[in-house]
C-alpha cells in the first residue's frame, strides 16, 4: 500500500464518526460514500464499521439509554438494575423502539464506578440504583413525554 | 500576606452526575450576593467520588461533601467568617464526629498524591493554575538542559514501569524507540478507559490534562518523535473537551508547536477518538485503530518501538505513566526510585471500588498492601458484611481471597498469585458476591470483546463461558471443572495479545481460591451468596439452611393467614416457634429489600405465625409404619431432636439420650429466659414426643459399643460443643474464670452464682452478650455457694434473683465491625448499660483486695489473618487495669467427645464425618451439629438433624424422603406491591425498667396488623420472571 493511501486510511475512523454524528447511525449509503472519498474497499469500510462497538447500522432512538455491566456494577446489583430497564422499556439489549423513542444499549464500563450501578440516558449518568430508583427513571421520562 | 480564599468545586463525571454543575450556579449566585473577594474554581476529579458533589475551600482545606445547591448559603456565610459548616463535614464512620479538613480525612490521609496531586486542586481548563504549580518547568528543563539520551537515562535510573498493565520499563523503551532507524517517529498516549472497573485515565485527563501533554512532551523529545496521538474514547467526552482546551493554551503558550522553549524542536499532538474496542488497550491493537483498520493486535516482534503506526517506530505509554514523567524530571530519578518497592518504584493508582465504603480514584506506594488500601483508604466494607474477593487488573485480572489481603501491590507480587496490575481497576467483593459468577461475569465480558483473531481465544473463551453458564444454572458436572482449567491454559498459551493471555485469569483465580464454590454448585445445586439466577428462587429461602419457603409463608402471613404461614414453616423444621425468637436469621442478611430500605423481619414474623398457630397443620402430617429399626440419638439440642423427630415420622423407633436434667441443649442451657422463655421450648419438645420419640435424660452415654449392644441399629451423635476454651493469659486459673456456657447454665438451673458488683465477659460472640446481659439481671449479693448445691438448694436460690450486677463490661478484642454477635443483639445489650470496650484484650489476671484485677492492653487492626479477618494487635504503652468482681470467658467452646468413643477428631476437637451423608469412619455411627461445625446456629443445627435424619434413613434401607405437605400447595396470591420506601416495622420491646428486675421476654413480637403490614413489604422475589 502506498504511503499516501495508509494516511487516508487513517481518516476512516474519525469520518465514520462524523457520518454518524449527523444522522445518528451510519446508513448504507453513507458507508458507500466513505468508502470512495477514501478510496477503499466498501467490504473494508464494513468490517470497520461492525467491528467497533460506537457504530450503528440501524437508526437509534431518541433516548440514548446506556446500561453499565462494568464489574463494580455487577457486584453492586447492576444485572438487576439492566433487567429492570429492559422490562420497563420493553426492550433487549442493543434494541430500539419501534417508534424510535429509545435505544436499549449496554457499555462494559462508563467508567462511573464509584456511583456504581449506574446508566446513562442521553450523556446523563444516574448512579446508586436499585431496581426500584432505575423503574423511577422511566416512570419519570414517560410522565414527562406525555 | 494576605491568603486568598479559593472554594474548589469538583466537576468530574462523578460529581457532574450528582449535581455539580447545579451547584456551581447557586455557589456562584451566593457569592456575588455577599460580595465576597473569593475566586470560584471548577476543578477536576478529586478522587473520591462517591461522596459527591465535592467543595473545597483552600487555604483551609474544608472538605464538603454531598453537597446540594441549596447548602450553597451557608458555604457562603461560613467563608465570610473563615469557619467550617460542621453539618456538610465528613463524618467518621466509625464514631460520626465531622472531620473538617480532607488532610485528616482517612480517604485522602492513607493516600500519598504524585500523579493525581494536582487533581481536584487546579482548574484543568485554566493553563494558569497548572503553570502556578510549576507546570511546564520539566519539560523546559527537559528540552533546554538535558540531551534525550539523559532523559531516557534519568526515566530508567527511576525504576518507572509502563503503567498500562506489563510493567515494562520505561526508560529501557524509550531508549529503544530512539535507537530505532528512521527520522519518522511516533508517540502515542494510550488513554483507552475502556477497562471495566478503572477509570483513572480519563479522571486524570478530566483534572489535569496538562499533566499528560507535559509527560508526552518530554518523551517525544527523548525519543525523537514530532507528532503524537492521544487515543481517548469518544464516550469520555469530557475528557476530550478538557485535552481539546487544553492543547489550545499550550499551543498558544508556545509548549506544542514549531520550535519549543526556542530549543528547534517541533512537537504536536492530535487526538484520536476510540469507537469502542476493549481489545484496542493492546498497543498494536491500537495502532491498528488509528491506521482506520479494525482493532486486531499483531504479532510481536517487530514491537512498535521498531516498527508501528505506519511502520514507523512508535512509542506507546499510557495516561498514568506519562503523567509521572514530568514530577520524575523535576524532582529526579533518586526521588522517585525511593518511593515503592524494589522491583516496582512509584505509585500505583487504582479506582477502587465495588463492596468498600469509600470509592474513588485511589494513588499509594507500590508495595503497599491490599488490606491498607481497603480497610484505612477505603474505609471497610459497608453494612458490616465480609469482605470475600479483590479482582484487580479488570476482567482480566484475578480474585484474590481475603487471606491474602496482605499481599503487597506491585506488578510482580499480583503476577505471582494470578492477578495483574492491569490498568488499575480494583473492585472488592463482599459475601453476597458469587465467585463462580464473577467467573462468568468476566468472561462473558472477555468472550464479546475477542477481537477474534486468534482461535484458542474466540472458541476458548466461548467454550468456557459455556461452561461456566452451565455450572451457574445447575447444569455443571464435576469434570467441567478439569476442562475448564486445560481451556484456560490453552487459551492463554495461544493467544498473541494481552487479552487473550490474561482473560483465562478470573476463572484459575477462582477456581483456585474459591472451588468450594462451584463444587457446592455442582454438587448442592446451591449458591452461597444466593446470585446465580438459575439456582435461586428467593435469596431468602435459599439461604435458609432449612431451606424454609419464606416467600410463601410471608405471603400468606401478608393474606392473614397465620395459621398456614406456620404450616409452611413446619414442613422444614420442628422448632418453628423456637426459630420466630432466637434464629439468626441469616435470609435477612440475603433479602433484597435491603436495597430499597431494610429487609424484611423475617424472624419476627416467623413469631408471628407461631403465635397464632392452631395446630390444624399436624393432620396432614405423614404417618408410616414401623420399620422395626431402631436409633439412638446421643444428645437432645436441635441437631438430636430434629434428626430424632424425622426418624421417628420414618417410621424408626427412636431413643434420645441427654446427660443434662431437661433435654433442649443448648436451646435451654444457653440461651437465657429473656430471650427464649423455657414453656416455649417444652412446648416444641412435647410434639417431638408425640411423635414417638422417647427422651432419657441425665443419661450420659460413654461408649457407642453398648448402644449398639443394646440393639441400635444407628447412633446419631450430637453432643453439641459445650466446654469451654480456656483464655489462655496468666491468672485465669487463680481467679477463678467463669466459663460462660458453664455460667449460662448455671443460672438455667436456677444455681445462684456469686458475681459481686462489677462483671467483665470476655468475647464477642452471641454468648457473650448473653452473658452479659444475663449478669446484668442477676442478684449481685446472694451467698449460695453454686459448684455442690443439691436440687432444695438450687429451689432456694432461685428465689435469690436480685438485681443486677451493677457494672457489666464486654471487652473485645476487634472492633464492632467484626463482632460476631448478631447486631440487635448488641443493641439490647447497650441499651440495657452493658458497656462494651472495643479493640481490647486482656493480658493478665490477679487478685488484688478482694477484687480482680484485670491487666488490659487497647488493640488495632493489622494485617489480615488467614480467616480473612484483620488481625488485633497490642498497641504499646497502652496496658491499663480494671477492677471487677468476676470475669466470664466467652471465646468460644469445643466439643467434648468421651474417650469411649474412639472416633477420629479435628485438631478443633470436633467429629470427622462424611460431608454428604454425616457418616463418621465407623459404619452406622452419624454425627452433625456443632459436634462437627464447632459452635453455630440453632437453624443450622436443625437443617444438619435434617440431612442426618435423611442419610440414616437411606443407611436403614428407607427412601430418605423427609419432606411434608403440611397445606395444600395453594394457588400462589401475590398481592400489589407498594410504591417506594418503607422501613421495617419496629418490633416492640420490653421497657429497660421492667427488663432488669428479671428475666422476662424482652421481645414483646408483632401484633396481627403489624406482621401483615410487614409480610406486605415482601418483593416477592420467588415469583420473579427468570
Amino acid at each position: 500500500m502506498s504511503e499516501v493511501k495508509a494516511r487516508t486510511q487513517g481518516k476512516l475512523i474519525p469520518l465514520l464518526q462524523q457520518a454518524q454524528d449527523k444522522w445518528g447511525y451510519l446508513p448504507q449509503e453513507a458507508l458507500r460514500q466513505i468508502a470512495r472519498l477514501l478510496h477503499l474497499p466498501e467490504s473494508h469500510v464494513f468490517g470497520v464499521a461492525t467491528f467497533y462497538a460506537q457504530f450503528k447500522l440501524t437508526p437509534v432512538g431518541r433516548r440514548r439509554v446506556i446500561v453499565c455491566r462494568g464489574t463494580a456494577c455487577h457486584a453492586r446489583g447492576g444485572a438487576r438494575v439492566l433487567a429492570t430497564v429492559k422490562k420497563e422499556l420493553g426492550l433487549q439489549e442493543w434494541e430500539t423502539a419501534a417508534d424510535l423513542s429509545y435505544t436499549l444499549e449496554t457499555a462494559a464500563c462508563i467508567g462511573a464506578c464509584a456511583l456504581a450501578p449506574c446508566l446513562v440516558i442521553n450523556g446523563q449518568v444516574h448512579g446508586r440504583l436499585t431496581p426500584q430508583k432505575a423503574a423511577e427513571l422511566f416512570e419519570e421520562r414517560r410522565s414527562r413525554e406525555d | 500576606m494576605k491568603t486568598e480564599q479559593r472554594l474548589h468545586l469538583c466537576q468530574g463525571t462523578g460529581c457532574l452526575s450528582a449535581g455539580a454543575d447545579r451547584l456551581y450556579k447557586a455557589l456562584a449566585h451566593e457569592l456575588s450576593k455577599l460580595d465576597l473577594p473569593v475566586e470560584l474554581k471548577r476543578t477536576g476529579c478529586h478522587g473520591f467520588c462517591q461522596r459527591g458533589p465535592i467543595v473545597i475551600c483552600e487555604p483551609q482545606g474544608f472538605f464538603y461533601c454531598a453537597i446540594q445547591p441549596q447548602d450553597a448559603g451557608e458555604i457562603a456565610e461560613a467563608l465570610s467568617q473563615g469557619r467550617a459548616v460542621e453539618r456538610l463535614c465528613y463524618r467518621d464512620p466509625q464514631t460520626g464526629r465531622p472531620i473538617p479538613t480532607y488532610h485528616e480525612i482517612p480517604f485522602y490521609k492513607g493516600q500519598s498524591r504524585i500523579v493525581l496531586r494536582n487533581c481536584g486542586h487546579i482548574d484543568p481548563e485554566d493553563i494558569e493554575d497548572y503553570l502556578a504549580v510549576e507546570g511546564y518547568q520539566a519539560a523546559r528543563r527537559a528540552l533546554l538542559e538535558m540531551t534525550p539520551e539523559q532523559i531516557c537515562a534519568e526515566v530508567e535510573r527511576s525504576g518507572l514501569r509502563g503503567r498500562g498493565g506489563a510493567g515494562f520499563p520505561t526508560g529501557r523503551k524509550w531508549q529503544l524507540c530512539r535507537q530505532a532507524p528512521g527520522s519518522e517517529k511516533y508517540l502515542i498516549c494510550n488513554a483507552d478507559g475502556g477497562t471495566p472497573g478503572a477509570f483513572m485515565a480519563r479522571s486524570i485527563l478530566e483534572a489535569d490534562p496538562h499533566a499528560v501533554i507535559e509527560g508526552m512532551l518530554i518523551a517525544a523529545y527523548a525519543i525523537g518523535a514530532q507528532q503524537a496521538f492521544i487515543y481517548v474514547r469518544a464516550e469520555d467526552s469530557l475528557a476530550v473537551k478538557r485535552l481539546r482546551i487544553a492543547m489550545a493554551q499550550a499551543r498558544e503558550r508556545g509548549f506544542l508547536g514549531k520550535n519549543i522553549f526556542n530549543s528547534g524542536f517541533d512537537f504536536d499532538i492530535e487526538i484520536f477518538e476510540g469507537a469502542g474496542a476493549f481489545v484496542c488497550g493492546e498497543e498494536t491493537a491500537l495502532i491498528a485503530s488509528i491506521e482506520g483498520r479494525r482493532g486486531m493486535p499483531s504479532p510481536r516482534p517487530p514491537y512498535p518501538v521498531q516498527s508501528g503506526l505506519w511502520g514507523r517506530p512508535t512509542n506507546v505509554n499510557n495516561v498514568k505513566t506519562y503523567a509521572s514523567v514530568p514530577h520524575i524530571i523535576r524532582n529526579g530519578a533518586d526521588w522517585y526510585s525511593q518511593i515503592g518497592t524494589k522491583q516496582s518504584k512509584g505509585t500505583a493508582i487504582f479506582s477502587l471500588t465495588g463492596k468498600v465504603n469509600n470509592c474513588g480514584l485511589v494513588e499509594v506506594p507500590m508495595g503497599t498492601t491490599l488490606a491498607e488500601i481497603i480497610y484505612e483508604i477505603g474505609g471497610g466494607i459497608p453494612g458490616g458484611k465480609a469482605l470475600k474477593a479483590v479482582q484487580t487488573g479488570g476482567p482480566t485480572g484475578g480474585c484474590l481471597p481475603a487471606s491474602l489481603l496482605n499481599t503487597p501491590v506491585d506488578f510482580d507480587s499480583l503476577t505471582a498469585l494470578g492477578a495483574i496490575m492491569g490498568s488499575g481497576g480494583m473492585v472488592v467483593m463482599d459475601e453476597d458476591t458469587c465467585m463462580v459468577d464473577i467467573a462468568r461475569y468476566s468472561l462473558d465480558f472477555t468472550q464479546k470483546e475477542s477481537c477474534g483473531k486468534c482461535a484458542p481465544c474466540r472458541l476458548g473463551t466461548k467454550q468456557m463461558l459455556n461452561i461456566l453458564e452451565a455450572i451457574t444454572q445447575g447444569r455443571g458436572r464435576m469434570e467441567d471443572l478439569d476442562r475448564l482449567e486445560r481451556l484456560a491454559k490453552s487459551v492463554q498459551a495461544g493467544s498473541l495479545c494481552g487479552l487473550g493471555q490474561t482473560a483465562p485469569n478470573p476463572v484459575l483465580t477462582t477456581l483456585r481460591y474459591f472451588r468450594e464454590e462451584y463444587e457446592e454448585h455442582i454438587k448442592y445445586k446451591h449458591c452461597r451468596a444466593a446470585v446465580c439466577k438459575g439456582l435461586v428462587k428467593a435469596p431468602c429461602s435459599h439461604t435458609c439452611p432449612a431451606e424454609i419457603d419464606v416467600p410463601r409463608y410471608v405471603r400468606l402471613i401478608a393474606a392473614g393467614r397465620f395459621a398456614d404461614a406456620h404450616a409452611v414453616i413446619s414442613e422444614k423444621i420442628p422448632f418453628p416457634s423456637v426459630c420466630g425468637l432466637v434464629c439468626f436469621h441469616p435470609c435477612e442478611a440475603r433479602c433484597r429489600r435491603a436495597l430499597v430500605d431494610d429487609a424484611i423481619a423475617i424472624r419476627a414474623l416467623k413469631r408471628a405465625a407461631a403465635e397464632r398457630d392452631n395446630g390444624r397443620w399436624k393432620l396432614y402430617v405423614k404417618r408410616r409404619p414401623p420399620t422395626g429399626k431402631r436409633v439412638a440419638v446421643v444428645g437432645s439440642g436441635p441437631a438430636g431432636l430434629t434428626a430424632a423427630y424425622y426418624l421417628a415420622r420414618k417410621g424408626h423407633a427412636v431413643t434420645v439420650f441427654e446427660a443434662f436434667e431437661k433435654p433442649g441443649g443448648m436451646m435451654r442451657y444457653g440461651i437465657p429466659e429473656y430471650r427464649l422463655p423455657h414453656e416455649i421450648l417444652d412446648a416444641e419438645i412435647s410434639e417431638i414426643e408425640a411423635a414417638g420419640v422417647e427422651i432419657h435424660t441425665k443419661t450420659k452415654i460413654e461408649s457407642l459399643d453398648q448402644l449398639f449392644a443394646q440393639g441400635f441399629d444407628a447412633i446419631f451423635l450430637a453432643l453439641g460443643a459445650h466446654r469451654g476454651v480456656k483464655l489462655g493469659i496468666p491468672g485465669e486459673d487463680e481467679v477463678g474464670v467463669l466459663d460462660c456456657i458453664d455460667f449460662l447454665r448455671r443460672v438455667k438451673l436456677g444455681y445462684h452464682v456469686e458475681l459481686g458488683e462489677r462483671v467483665a465477659v470476655i468475647g464477642g460472640g452471641n454468648a457473650a452478650i448473653d452473658a452479659a446481659r444475663t449478669a446484668l439481671r442477676l442478684g449481685a449479693k446472694a451467698t449460695v455457694p453454686a459448684a455442690d448445691a443439691d436440687q432444695e438448694v438450687l429451689d432456694a436460690s432461685r428465689m435469690a434473683r436480685r438485681l443486677g450486677a451493677k457494672e457489666v463490661r464486654i471487652i473485645y478484642r476487634r472492633s464492632s465491625t467484626e463482632m460476631p454477635a448478631s447486631p440487635e443483639e448488641v443493641h439490647e445489650a447497650l441499651t440495657e448499660g452493658v458497656q462494651i470496650e472495643f479493640l481490647t484484650a486482656p493480658i493478665k489476671m490477679t487478685k488484688e483486695n478482694g477484687s480482680i484485677r484485670l491487666d488490659c492492653v487497647r488493640m488495632r487492626l493489622g494485617p489480615v489473618d488467614a480467616s480473612g479477618r484483620r488481625h488485633p494487635e497490642p498497641i504499646p504503652g497502652s496496658a491499663f487495669s480494671i477492677y471487677v468482681d468476676r470475669v466470664i470467658s466467652a471465646i468460644g467452646e469445643a466439643p467434648e467427645i468421651p474417650e469411649g468413643f474412639g472416633l477420629r477428631q479435628t485438631k478443633w476437637s470436633t467429629l470427622v464425618v462424611d460431608p454428604d451423608t454425616l457418616m463418621t469412619e465407623r459404619p452406622g455411627v452419624f454425627a452433625g451439629g456443632d459436634v462437627v461445625t464447632g459452635p453455630a446456629s440453632v437453624i443450622e443445627a436443625i437443617a444438619a438433624g435434617r440431612r442426618a435424619a435423611s442419610s440414616i434413613d437411606k443407611y436403614l434401607g428407607g427412601d430418605g424422603d423427609i419432606s411434608e405437605v403440611l397445606i395444600d400447595p395453594e394457588e400462589d396470591a401475590p398481592f400489589e406491591l407498594e410504591e417506594g420506601e418503607r422501613p421495617r416495622v419496629p418490633i416492640q420491646t420490653l421497657r429497660i425498667g421492667e427488663r432488669l428486675g428479671g428475666f422476662r421476654q424482652v421481645e414483646l413480637g408483632y401484633t396481627a396488623e403489624e406482621a401483615i403490614s410487614e409480610a406486605r413489604r415482601c418483593l416477592m422475589c420467588d415469583l420473579e420472571e427468570r
